[in-house]
């Protein structure tokens, strides 16, 4: 990923930060269960963390780090990870609204000033795993965690990607070929996001001594309602087809 | 051995009645002189998924007429080919003469194989059982079949192939024409498919002790013809993954 993809996605995120996401952190911050993707699916309906008390967390791409702060919550010792200077900001007065302080760290997934082997679990919900190149990012998880430390990471799905129109919400046709899928960039006001084909996906985890555990892919549930700001995820497509999914692997 | 699932004798029906067509219509296509994998026949010397078989244990569930066995017999592999249908292998029988091979072949359905555990060092198809046969049934035997440290590998359609199958016109179309969520058999008039979404395969190879190593959705090239799609399918095959093959070791 080059600078220039970088600074694009800071840009980006900063203006999400002042459009949405400043406002939307202390919603965020303030529930009590864990929820995954665009449509709050709970943890508890999906069981793929397991009990974090006491691991060493790390966070990459935490934004506003309300998911640092669920896990923190549980008895966690979270690192998040952001590069994107206003999302810090942000997290840092929600730290002290809510009294749950934790080490935020500047920088992109690509290049973690952390330690080697110094994490149990390895975190991004549509962070790292959207906005960064997955050779960069999963080589520095696999590189941050311990020996049978975890990498969680929820995304987009590869179905959904090839069925986004350039501009709109999702489609019940193939809009874009599947194969050699990488990088997009989807209008030039949007960031850089990265997605790959499975079969690329599950290479590039085992390349990387991750044993792939498990796949969930994410169904929206009977009452789902679109998501006010990431509206072009259609509920009624997510009923159908996964919209979103999370990856659990184990580092060797 | 225990009685057939009602599917495993749909399909035992089905492909007695259409063996001959099937080897007519396929034969040549699939019985070339170097291994060769699914629907554009693209080389295993390119995909790399067998690697070498000399002197390996090797069983084919859903040989068909043996094309696949009878090359690994010839490159030092003892095959075992299991078919669920006395046709197919009648023709294996009559292929296997004229190779002038000899190795067991077992009809049964790979749901239930007469078979040792842990008396295989490599379990494979090509578009075979896993595709034929209820996956929840078939992985469990595959895993039990498998000494420790074997190589499960095997060709089907691919999730995104499923949801894109129109049932009306038989072709490929750029657009989800059946709902992903708890896909699995997928039955037409005569016989019974199965699929899973990509999640369901890798907590099924897991459950039964098998690593997922990789997978594979084999691309083809551009001027790629076969006798099972259509040419003007092609385009479609070279944007979106008509086939899997999925790799996974015993532990």
């Amino acid at each position: 990923m080059s600078l220039s993809d970088t600074a694009r996605n800071i840009e980006v995120w900063t203006r999400s930060n002042a459009e949405y996401t400043g406002e939307s952190a202390r919603r965020a911050w303030s529930k009590e269960g864990i929820e995954w993707g665009n449509f709050g699916i709970p943890e508890r309906d999906v069981l793929v963390l397991g009990d974090v008390a006491g691991l060493d967390v790390v966070e990459l791409g935490c934004g506003t780090a309300y998911f640092a702060a669920w896990l923190a919550r549980r008895g966690a010792r979270v690192v998040g990870v952001d590069p994107t200077p206003a999302q810090l900001e942000t997290a840092r007065h929600l730290q002290a609204e809510f009294n749950l302080e934790f080490p935020l760290v500047e920088a992109g997934g690509e290049a973690v000033p952390l330690p080697d082997a110094s994490f149990d679990l390895a975190l991004s919900e549509h962070g790292a795993a959207t906005w960064c190149d997955p050779d960069l990012w999963i080589a520095e998880a696999a590189r941050l965690l311990r020996p049978g430390g975890r990498l969680v990471f929820l995304h987009t799905t590869p179905l959904a990607t090839i069925c986004f129109p350039d501009d709109g919400p999702v489609t019940t046709t193939l809009q874009r070929p599947y194969f050699g899928m990488r990088r997009f960039e989807w209008s030039p006001t949007e960031g850089v996001e990265f997605q790959l084909t499975h079969a690329n996906w599950i290479g590039t985890l085992r390349r990387h001594a991750f044993e792939v555990e498990r796949l969930v892919e994410l169904q929206a549930p009977p009452d789902a309602a679109r998501h006010e700001y990431y509206s072009d995820f259609d509920p009624e497509w997510a009923k159908c087809w996964p919209a979103e999914e999370i990856w659990s692997a184990r580092k060797r | 051995m225990s009685a057939l699932t009602e599917h495993a004798a749909r399909n035992r029906t089905h492909w007695d009645a259409t063996a001959d067509d099937y080897q007519e219509r396929h034969g040549a296509f699939i019985g070339r002189p170097e291994p060769r994998w699914g629907i554009w026949q693209i080389p295993e010397s390119e995909l790399g998924t067998l690697g070498d078989v000399a002197g390996k244990d090797v069983l084919e569930l859903g040989c068909g007429a043996a094309q696949w066995s009878i090359l690994l017999a010839q490159r030092g592999a003892r095959p075992v080919g299991l078919d669920n249908s006395e046709r197919q292998l009648e023709h294996a029988r009559r292929a296997m003469a004229a190779a002038g091979v000899d190795f067991p072949l077992v009809h049964a359905s790979a749901e239930s194989a007469p078979l040792e555990d842990a008396s295989f060092d490599v379990v494979f198809c090509d578009h075979g059982a896993f595709g034929w046969a209820d996956p929840y049934l078939v992985m469990p035997e595959a895993s039990r079949l498998l000494r420790s440290g074997g190589l499960l590998t095997f060709s089907m359609t691919s999730p995104i192939a499923s949801l894109c199958f129109h049932p009306e016109t038989d072709l490929m179309e750029p657009a989800l024409h059946r709902d992903y969520f708890g896909m699995h058999r997928l039955d037409d008039a005569e016989s019974v498919n199965f699929q899973l979404p990509y999640g369901e395969w890798l907590r099924l190879f897991l459950r039964h002790d098998l690593e997922v190593e990789e997978l594979i959705e084999p691309r083809p090239e551009a001027d790629a013809r076969s006798t099972y799609w259509d040419a003007s399918e092609v385009e479609w095959a070279r944007r979106w993954p008509s086939e899997c093959i999925w790799k996974a070791r015993k532990r």
